[in-house]
């Protein structure tokens, strides 16, 4: 288990440095999530009651299409030079490789949710005093089952032809249920009078992020093609 | 500036390690049989049964679509084969691929390193997840062997291609390898680095290590090694000692003209 872990750690630690170096997945990803955010947030400046009650949905299209670019960015990094066949001639496991993708992917959607959800509370009069922190965990929570469900498929779609937009096709069916369950949670969590996160909700959401990260740990080397 | 490649830096085995590969010397290091390979309902290899022993140099041809790259995918774990028997350094593939994977090292025309790491990153990154000790300073002793040292620290993505394949292969020797298997390592090489790493290729066996190596240049591949095995159409259809075949009837086995 302990080698595992390491194993884990020294593939994420060189996913870190490459984009740490290059910064080719967080900039553009970032850029994506905040014109999103925006562009929509200005749509609907005129009707600022309308922006408040459609926060969490417009937040989760910028989480949605920033992730499936974080996706295919961290994947393609492997494809290049045939750099995913080395790691596959390496004597570790095949899930240590879905572990340490899912860890970065996470990470990466982690610190990108924050910068967008920044973006989106100055153009939506939308406020999160009333429940920072489980705002905070329902994004946490439903990161984990978007992240991982994210690392398979992208591994999937790297491994064909059809590039650009295949990614989404997959995944934005999928993922839908996690999302409409997150938002509903975010919006129960925010109506006059709630008192914060709803236990039977965040439920649901690991209840997703169980089956998605499952799911994902078992079908990834079979999609895994060098 | 790359200086003279010599057995002693690439491959300096313990005392006890040359006793025992003194004693297993002889040793099946590959025994393949009938292998086939199925894509999309098209034989790729039709039962190619090949036995590969200790200290062999082997030469693998054939022509463009022969099969070549297909049976090297098969005998470094990175796929399966359809139907057949893979034993590899006396471990059954399938069941012990992580243990094969220890013990094989695999060039082929792709490098397989990142770009934006230095060359010692990247040899450093394979040796951590190969359990090698010290890898930081395995990984400088192959650079400065392979005469790139003062380029360690460069990203792999500045070098020229004969530079990063040099980088390819001290990425398979990393882990010290009981066999190399060389995929087309000279495609794309111009003629310096291409001798560099033919000395290279000879220096290794001299060491004692085991290679196949799959190369579309035939006078090139009889001389560097002992054995020659010719596919064609995905079928084995020559297994001869290489001083026992010209280039000229190689190429005619390889065109199927002597089939």
């Amino acid at each position: 288990m302990s080698t595992m872990l390491s194993q884990v750690a020294v593939l994420v630690e060189k996913d870190l440095r490459i984009e740490g170096r290059t910064r080719q997945t967080l900039g553009i990803v970032l850029v994506l999530g905040i014109l999103i955010t925006s562009v929509l947030g200005l749509g609907l400046s005129s009707q600022p009651q309308l922006a408040a009650l459609g926060a969490p949905a417009i937040l989760w299209v910028a989480y949605l299409f920033s992730g499936v670019l974080c996706f295919e960015k961290t994947m393609a990094v492997e494809r290049q030079e045939g750099a995913l066949a080395g790691l596959l001639l390496a004597p570790i496991d095949r899930s240590v490789i879905f572990a340490a993708k899912l860890f970065t992917n996470l990470l990466l959607m982690l610190g990108t949710a924050a910068v967008i959800t920044a973006v989106g509370l100055l153009f939506f009069n939308f406020s999160l005093a009333a429940a920072p922190l489980g705002f905070v965990l329902v994004i946490a929570i439903s990161m984990l089952g978007f992240a991982a469900l994210g690392t398979l498929l992208s591994a999937l779609a790297s491994s064909t032809r059809l590039q650009g937009g295949f990614l989404a096709m997959l995944l934005f069916p999928l993922i839908l249920p996690l999302v409409i369950a997150s938002t509903v949670q975010i919006n129960a969590m925010f109506r006059p009078g709630a008192t914060g996160a709803d236990t039977g909700g965040l439920a649901i959401l690991g209840a997703f992020d169980l089956i998605f990260l499952v799911t994902s740990w078992i079908v990834f080397e079979l999609v895994l093609e060098p | 500036m790359t200086r003279a490649f010599t057995i002693s830096d690439v491959h300096q085995l313990p005392a006890e390690r040359r006793t025992e590969t003194r004693a297993a010397a002889g040793a099946l290091h590959l025994k393949a049989e009938q292998l086939c390979k199925v894509i999309d309902e098209r034989a790729i290899l039709r039962d190619v049964s090949l036995e590969i022993f200790r200290g062999d140099f082997v030469a693998l041809l054939g022509a463009n679509g022969a099969g070549k790259s297909t049976l090297f995918r098969i005998l470094s774990t990175l796929n399966s084969a359809t139907s057949g028997t893979l034993e590899l350094l006396g471990l059954r593939a399938g069941t012990n691929a992580a243990a094969i994977r220890a013990k094989i090292g695999l060039v082929s025309h792709q490098s397989m390193l990142y770009g934006d790491l230095t060359a010692l990153e990247n040899l450093t990154f394979f040796g951590r997840l190969y359990g090698v000790k010290e890898p930081a300073k395995r990984a400088a002793e192959l650079l400065a062997t392979l005469g790139l040292k003062q380029r360690a620290n460069d990203r792999v993505k500045s070098f020229s291609r004969g530079m990063a394949q040099r980088v390819a292969i001290a990425r398979a020797l990393v882990h010290d390898p009981e066999l190399l298997l060389a995929d087309e390592p000279f495609a794309g090489l111009d003629a310096p680095s291409a001798a560099v790493l033919e000395k290279l290729l000879t220096d290794l066996n001299a060491a004692g290590k085991t290679i196949l190596l799959a190369n579309h240049d035939i006078a090139q591949s009889l001389r560097l090694a002992r054995r020659a095995v010719i596919l064609f159409r995905g079928r084995k259809i020559a297994d001869v000692r290489s001083e026992d075949i010209t280039p000229g009837e190689a190429l005619l086995h390889m065109e199927g003209a002597a089939a």
